[in-house]
C-alpha cells in the first residue's frame, strides 16, 4: 500500500433537486454512490461507463472540485476533504485536470502562453524569470515550438489546443492528472497522437492518471485498471487484463460487445448477439436491487430485490449476482 | 441498371475572407438501391458538405456548386429549381443529423413533428398524420409510443431523440436516407441499438443510406462500399472489405492503423506499443496548393506527388501516385 497515491473511499456525491412545490420534501439526484478506489503512483485507472453513469463527477469529487456529500478522498496520506480552503488551494498544484473539449477550455482572450502561465501564477511557483522559462520548457515537452507561445488558442487545431490544456496541466508538477474523456473531441488521427504524448509524459515524469474515457479502445492502450461504472457506482474493478480478457459483469460484456470494431463486417453478415436494450434508470428514482436488471440478460428475481455488492478477489471484484 | 444516386466530378466552392476556398473537388460516387455507402474523413474533409451538397443544403451565399452533376433517379438535381428540390427532400432523400436534441424543434412534442413531416408530403388528414406518427414511433422501437408521442424533445434520451430523427426520416419511405454521423453523439450501447434499427429498417424497406462517419468500426458494421475523403477530395474508393483488408492510399492505411482498436494481445500486454501516428494535421483548405494534399504528411512522399493524382483502378480505386493496383485481391474483395 505504500505506493498508493489516491485512496478513494465510500464516496457518494447527490444533488439537490428543485422542489416540487415549498415545503415538498427536497428530492436528491444520486450521482455517486459508494464509491471506492484506489490510483497507484506512476499508473493510470480508467473510469469508463456511458453518460450519466456519474464517472466525470466521481473524479472531480475526489479532487474536491465537486463536493462530495460523503466518503474520504486519501491523496498521499491526507484527507482532501477535511482540509481548509487554504491548505486545498495550496495542495491543487498536485492535482490537475485536462478537459474534454479543447475549445471551451482555454480563454480566447488569452495568449497561450499566459495561459500555460497562469498556473504557476496563481499559485506563486518560482520566480517570475524562472516561469517564463517553465513555459517554453512545457511547450516543447508537448510538442508545440516555444515561438507559438504569443497566439492565441483560436490559431491552433484541435489536436495542438489539447496540447496546451496538457501544458497547463503538467506546469506546476502535478502527482494526479484528471484526464476527462481527453481525445473524444478530436479525430482519430489527432487522437493517437495525443494517446500517444499522455504515454511519453506519463513514462517520463512518473505521472499518474485518473483517465475517464467512454472509448474501451482507448482504455485498452492507456490504462492499468479498470472501474466500470452504471449509474453512480462501480459494477466491475478489474486490472486492464483481466477486464478485457474476461469480463464478468454483464455490463462490462454489454459495453465490450457494442464497441466499434473493424472485424464486425457487414459484408460477413455480422449479426450482434444481445445487445443491451432501452436506457439507464434516473439516477433520482434509483431502483431498488441491481442497477442494472432492468437492461439485463441475465437478470433475475433477486436482482430486481437485493442490490449486489462489490466483491470478488484482489483484481477482478464485480458487483453482480450472477457474475460470468 | 442505372444509379439510383449518381454523383459526377462536384464542385463546391464558398467565398471566404482568404478568397475562393474549394471543398469539395471532383468528387464521383453512385449509390444503388439497398445498399449502403460509408464516406469517411476527418473533420474538414468535405464529408458533411458532400451530404448537405445532394440535399440541395449547401448555403448559398457563401457556398456554391460551381461544377458536376448530381444525378436522382436519372433527375438533374443541380440547378434544379427550389420547390422542386424541397418536394424531394423528406419525400424521396431523407436525413438524420448528428445531434438530435438541435434538429428538433424543443417547443413542440416529437409526435406532433413526425407528423408534419408527414402532412408535408403525403396527402392525409391530421388525425391519419398523428396515427402514423405513433406506428411509427413504434417501429424504430419507442417503448409506449402513443405516450412518449406526446413528449417534448428535451423529455427523451439521446437515443430516444435519435429514433424519433429516424422515424421522421422514414416517414415518407424515402428511397436514399443521408446519416450524417448518426450516433457520434450517442454511448456505445445506444450507438449499438441505432446501427441495428437502420440495419433493420434498410432490410424492410429497402432504402439505400449513405452514412458519413469519422469511425472506421461503423464503416465496418454498416456499409458495402466505402469512400474515404481528404481535404475535399475522394482518395480511397472500393468495397469495404477491400478497404478495411487492403487499403491502398497511405492516408487510409494510417487512419486504419491509429484507432486504438480491442485486441487481445494489447490488452494483454504489459505495456502496449505505442499507437500509429499520422503526422501533422490536415491543411486549411485554403493553403492547398496543386499537388496531393496528403504528400506533406505521407511517409511514401516522392517527386511525382506535386501533381495532383487522379482516383483510378476499377472496383477499388486509389488517388495516389505512389500505389501499385497490382494485386487485386481475388478472395475476399471485389
Amino acid at each position: 500500500m505504500t505506493d498508493t497515491l489516491l485512496d478513494v473511499r465510500g464516496l457518494s456525491v447527490r444533488f439537490a433537486m428543485p422542489r416540487a412545490r415549498p415545503f415538498a420534501p427536497r428530492r436528491y439526484l444520486h450521482a455517486v454512490r459508494e464509491v471506492s478506489f484506489s490510483l497507484r503512483r506512476g499508473r493510470t485507472l480508467g473510469l469508463v461507463g456511458e453518460s450519466g453513469s456519474g464517472k466525470t463527477t466521481t473524479a472531480m469529487a475526489a479532487i474536491r472540485l465537486v463536493s462530495p456529500w460523503q466518503g474520504s478522498v486519501l491523496f498521499e496520506g491526507q484527507d482532501l476533504l477535511r482540509l481548509t480552503p487554504e491548505q486545498m488551494r495550496l495542495q491543487r498544484r498536485n492535482l490537475q485536470v485536462i478537459f474534454q473539449d479543447p475549445y471551451s477550455a482555454l480563454n480566447p482572450r488569452d495568449r497561450v502562453g499566459a495561459i500555460v502561465r497562469e498556473p504557476l501564477d496563481l499559485l506563486e511557483i518560482g520566480t517570475p524569470d524562472s516561469r517564463t522559462e517553465r513555459v517554453a520548457e512545457l511547450f516543447s515537452l508537448v510538442g508545440l515550438r516555444a515561438d507559438q507561445m504569443a497566439l492565441f488558442p483560436h490559431q491552433f487545431s484541435g489536436g495542438q489546443r489539447q496540447r496546451i490544456s496538457i501544458a497547463r496541466a503538467l506546469a506546476t508538477n502535478p502527482g494526479l492528472i484528471v484526464c476527462d474523456e481527453p481525445v473524444s473531441a478530436l479525430d482519430v488521427a489527432i487522437q493517437a497522437q495525443i494517446l500517444n504524448l499522455l504515454r511519453r509524459l506519463q513514462d517520463e515524469l512518473g505521472l499518474s492518471y485518473l483517465f475517464i474515457s467512454h472509448d474501451l479502445g482507448v482504455v485498452q492502450f492507456l490504462c492499468d485498471d479498470v472501474a466500470v461504472m452504471y449509474l453512480g457506482q462501480i459494477v466491475e474493478y478489474a486490472s486492464r487484463q483481466s477486464l478485457f480478457a474476461t469480463p464478468r459483469h454483464p455490463y462490462t460484456r454489454a459495453l465490450l460487445d457494442s464497441a466499434p470494431s473493424l472485424e464486425r463486417r457487414k459484408s460477413a453478415g455480422y449479426r450482434r448477439e444481445a445487445v443491451v436494450s432501452g436506457d439507464p434508470p434516473s439516477p433520482v428514482n434509483i431502483p431498488p436491487g441491481c442497477a442494472f436488471a432492468g437492461r439485463c440478460p441475465k437478470a433475475a428475481a433477486l436482482c430486481r430485490q437485493t442490490a449486489p455488492i462489490l466483491q470478488g478477489p484482489q483484481g477482478q471484484a464485480v458487483a453482480c449476482h450472477f457474475p460470468a | 441498371m442505372a444509379a439510383l444516386l449518381e454523383v459526377t466530378d462536384l464542385k463546391v466552392e464558398f467565398s471566404t475572407r482568404y478568397g475562393d476556398v474549394t471543398a469539395l473537388d471532383g468528387v464521383s460516387f453512385s449509390l444503388d438501391e439497398g445498399e449502403t455507402l460509408g464516406v469517411v474523413g476527418e473533420s474538414g474533409c468535405g464529408k458533411s458538405i458532400t451530404a448537405l451538397a445532394v440535399m440541395g443544403l449547401i448555403p448559398a451565399p457563401p457556398g456554391r456548386i460551381s461544377a458536376g452533376s448530381i444525378r436522382f433517379q436519372g433527375e438533374e438535381l443541380v440547378g434544379a429549381r427550389e420547390g422542386r428540390l424541397r418536394r424531394l427532400r423528406g419525400r424521396d432523400i431523407g436525413m438524420i443529423f448528428q445531434e438530435p436534441m438541435t434538429s428538433l424543434n424543443p417547443v413542440f412534442r416529437v409526435g406532433d413533428q413526425i407528423a408534419e413531416a408527414i402532412l408535408l408530403h403525403q396527402d392525409v388528414s391530421r388525425t391519419e398524420a398523428a396515427k402514423r406518427a405513433i406506428e411509427l414511433m413504434k417501429t424504430v422501437g419507442i417503448p409506449e409510443p402513443a405516450s412518449r408521442a406526446r413528449a417534448y424533445p428535451h423529455e427523451l434520451s439521446g437515443g430516444m431523440r435519435q429514433r424519433v430523427m429516424i422515424a421522421m426520416a422514414i416517414s415518407c419511405r424515402p428511397k436514399v436516407l443521408i446519416a450524417d454521423e448518426p450516433t457520434t453523439a450517442l454511448d456505445v450501447t445506444v450507438q449499438a441499438q441505432i446501427f441495428d434499427l437502420m440495419r433493420q429498417i434498410q432490410e424492410d424497406y429497402g432504402v439505400a443510406i449513405i452514412m458519413i462517419t469519422h469511425d472506421m468500426g461503423a464503416i465496418a458494421e454498416m456499409a458495402d462500399r466505402v469512400a474515404v475523403m481528404y481535404a475535399g477530395r475522394m482518395i480511397e474508393e472500393g468495397r469495404a472489405d477491400a478497404i478495411l483488408d487492403h487499403a491502398g492510399h497511405p492516408y487510409t492505411q494510417g487512419l486504419i492503423a491509429c484507432i486504438p482498436a480491442l485486441d487481445p494481445e494489447v490488452a494483454a500486454a504489459d505495456r502496449p506499443p505505442p499507437l500509429a501516428e499520422i503526422p501533422g494535421i490536415v491543411p486549411p483548405l485554403h493553403l492547398l496548393g496543386k499537388g496531393c494534399a496528403f504528400a506533406a504528411r505521407c511517409d511514401r512522399a516522392f517527386a511525382a506527388c506535386t501533381d495532383m493524382p487522379a482516383l483510378k483502378g476499377g472496383p477499388h480505386a486509389v488517388a495516389c501516385h505512389a500505389h501499385e493496383p497490382q494485386q487485386q485481391p481475388t478472395a475476399g474483395g471485389a
